[in-house]
């Protein structure tokens, strides 16, 4: 009796594992990027990036576009237009085109989280003009438009040379009413695509744009950092007086192996005063050779003239932030985290964020210079 | 007091085992998506609510165990019949029996209801039901001894879980969390109440109290379990609030699989689908007690053999989830649910002590007297 219960049940175990959906590879065309433009009828257009796999050749990587209404729409469009079924479940990458972002981020935002195949680790861009002709363009020397894509993000990331947005963090942000988003900007150029800006936000519209230069202040001010390359160019006054040779008015320098602390200080809640200060670790790689790092002194008088640079261009991207009225840096959270009560509204905040007071105080230290002095 | 049960020695558990008991009973659905009902209440204090909650459910079993005592070895059903007598005591019994179908319904909803918007949306929820309730029939008609044997595996195959959750830990942010204490206290004791669905199994000690070996060890492996049961829901509270921001949790429906979905590792990229799929583990323990403790309160009030029983009761459930299909109706039958079970669960075990020990003092006097 038991032993044919257990048979029973193992036959049952092994033919209804086949009941449920399968999903065989060489049926389906996996979707590894995605671009969504907004059309001038309001409607929106989708352009993806399908690999396919086929048992006789090596898989075939194809674009195909489509419009509608919705972006789930455009999907079951898309589908009329290929053999084998579409299926998200591999998506890395979905680039926005920026009329799409500066009307609204929102329903698609919501539209992904929504869909239990997409993971909420996929990265998302905004494109400089639309998405469509970065994707569909034939590159000369890049064969998968959608791994490229994702390799570039994510080694970036890694690298922390670009920010980090995955679909968590973006809509983390977009949920929370006190913080607006910052996403990375793509760029066709020529045969290449590289990232080349950083967009900002005001709640759900893209209002803004900095070059990927100011990436470095914008990450440092948001949050502590962990490696990475800079190179400013400090004015070289105090320096001169220390070193015995003539030194050019501003010095070029590259700092590398970066790690700074951020710290965010609420001094005062009623004129909303905020200390932001940032301790900067480093190595520095390139310098005039004529600055010797070897004499103490003067390696102060370098930290002290980074300091004052870093400390500007800080205040310079807070101050564009400002204008924009784009709270990126997180100070409104910061504000409802420390002010019992405070019952701020996205709407009141961002009236106040623009007044808000901001004392950058920036303290680099040198740990080596290299294996030369 | 008289009417005690007599079980024979080869159906009892050890007492030890009543910590696996209790823990995997508690830890069920409801641990997939408790966050945003607690948030909905207690904002980010939410987890203050978890604490209490979990407070609470020790005071309360500390009632239902003492209660258990004065009778030395017999459970709810028996303790319902010596109290209020034949005709309402059985009523007593009826809807306890009510109430443990129901959960067992509900649980199992909840279950296909994940299982078909994650992993398998166009797959038929007929059958996955009848898939899951012939594995739980088969459990069942093992005896008490497989089903406690399912839940020591339970917990022990399914500790896994608890380290991967550190992996969302790089997210975190602990502002979210501040300032401590900024919701009213009443909204924090709201949020313990929305615990209830989540925190409830602990209920089977009533019944499964007459099974055990060493009486006076009970107390000790009960307290322990839903120690850790409130650790774990403790720590998923404190990372889901750190890694959602606000509004974000307020619409993240299963925030503990939405916490998977972030995980990408370089041999499994949607971990989410293999914990979805594995928590069938998890609830299998939660299902099976409920049948069980259902199947003890039926037969005190009908003669039926534990076949007969099961495969009518499966019969029954599996019609009646024929006519629940959407999202909304189980969100509502489950907010019925935690309403009823927050007051059988959380005030009445407290009620009945203070009867039986009125009665004992009682029937003692006039024991006395008819001497």
């Amino acid at each position: 009796m038991n032993k044919w219960r257990f048979i029973i049940l193992s036959v049952c175990i092994i033919t209804l594992a086949g009941c449920a959906e399968t999903k065989i590879l060489e049926r389906i065309s996996i979707t590894t990027l995605i671009g969504y433009d907004l059309e001038d009828n309001d409607k929106v257009s989708t352009t993806a990036v399908i690999r396919q796999v086929n048992p006789e050749f090596e898989s075939k990587v194809d674009t195909i576009s489509a419009e509608n209404y919705t972006s789930k729409g455009t999907r079951a469009k898309i589908n009329l237009k290929t053999s084998k079924k579409i299926m998200a479940g591999q998506l890395r990458v979905v680039l926005l085109g920026d009329e799409l972002v500066k009307n609204d981020i929102g329903p698609t935002l919501e539209s992904l989280s929504k869909d239990p195949d997409i993971s909420s680790s996929i990265s998302l861009a905004v494109v400089e003009g639309k998405a469509k002709p970065l994707i569909e363009h034939k590159y000369e020397n890049i064969k998968d438009i959608g791994q490229h894509i994702y390799m570039l993000l994510e080694q970036n990331v890694e690298r922390e040379h670009s920010i980090s947005s995955t679909l968590h963090e973006v809509s983390r942000v977009y949920y929370s009413p006190l913080s607006d988003l910052i996403l990375p900007v793509l760029k066709k150029k020529d045969d290449l695509v590289e990232i080349s800006g950083i967009a900002f936000f005001n709640d759900a519209k893209m209002v803004g744009q900095l070059p990927s230069s100011d990436g470095f202040f914008v990450k440092i001010s948001r949050d502590n950092y962990k490696s990475g390359i800079l190179e400013i160019i400090i004015n070289a006054n105090g320096l001169a007086s220390q070193s015995d040779q003539n030194l050019p008015d501003e010095v070029p320098i590259s700092i590398d192996a970066i790690k700074t602390v951020r710290k965010l200080k609420l001094i005062d809640s009623s004129d909303l005063e905020f200390d932001l200060n940032i301790k900067i670790k480093g190595r520095i790689l390139e310098l005039h050779p004529d600055v010797n790092v070897g004499n103490p002194r003067l390696v102060k008088e370098l930290e002290k003239a980074i300091d004052k640079k870093i400390t500007s261009e800080i205040s310079r991207v807070i101050a564009y932030s400002q204008e924009i009225n784009a709270d990126v840096y997180g100070f409104g959270e910061h504000y409802r985290s420390h002010v019992r009560n405070s019952k701020l509204t996205s709407e009141k905040w961002h009236e106040i964020y623009p007044k808000i007071k901001v004392n950058v105080q920036v303290d680099f230290e040198t740990i080596r210079s290299g294996v030369f002095e | 007091m008289k009417n005690t049960l007599e079980i024979s020695p080869k159906d009892m558990i050890n007492a030890f085992l009543l910590f696996f008991v209790i823990t995997t009973c508690q830890t069920g659905v409801g641990i997939q998506g408790f966050q945003r009902l607690i948030y909905a209440d207690a904002k980010h204090d939410a987890w203050i609510s978890v604490i209490l909650a979990g407070l609470s459910s020790h005071i309360i079993v500390f009632f239902m165990i003492k209660t258990l005592e004065l009778y030395g070895s017999n459970d709810l059903y028996g303790i319902h019949q010596d109290l209020f007598g034949k005709h309402l005591g059985n009523l007593l019994n009826f809807i306890y029996i009510l109430y443990c179908s129901v959960a067992f319904f509900l649980i199992l909803e909840n279950y296909i209801e994940v299982i078909s918007t994650w992993v398998f949306p166009r797959l038929n929820p007929k059958f996955i039901s009848i898939s899951l309730l012939l594995l739980v029939i088969y459990t069942f008609l093992g005896g008490l001894r497989v089903i406690v044997g399912v839940s020591f595996f339970s917990f022990l195959l399914g500790l896994w879980l608890l380290p991967v959750l550190i992996f969302p830990l790089k997210f975190s942010n602990i502002e979210y969390l501040l300032p401590i204490l900024d919701t009213d206290i009443i909204s924090i004791l709201k949020g313990a109440q929305s615990m209830t669905f989540t925190i409830i199994g602990f209920e089977i000690i009533n019944i499964i109290y007459p099974f055990v070996k060493e009486k006076d060890k009970v107390k000790r492996h009960v307290h322990l379990g839903l120690l850790v049961t409130s650790f774990i829901y403790l720590t998923v509270m404190l990372i889901t609030l750190t890694y959602f921001s606000g509004e974000q949790l307020a619409k993240t429906i299963w925030a503990t699989l939405s916490l998977f979905s972030i995980i990408r590792l370089p041999f499994i990229e949607r971990i989410e689908f293999i914990t979805i799929c594995f928590w069938l583990i998890i609830i299998l323990p939660n299902l099976c007690f409920y049948l069980w403790a259902a199947y003890r309160g039926s037969i005190r009030l009908f003669n039926v053999s534990s076949k007969k029983f099961v495969w009518i009761f499966s019969t029954i459930i599996f019609i009646f989830s024929l006519f629940v299909q959407t999202r909304i109706q189980i969100n509502t039958y489950t907010t019925y649910l935690s309403k009823v079970a927050f007051i059988l669960v959380f005030i009445y075990p407290v009620v009945l002590y203070i009867l039986a020990l009125m009665k004992k003092k009682f029937s003692g006097k006039y024991g006395e007297k008819n001497e």
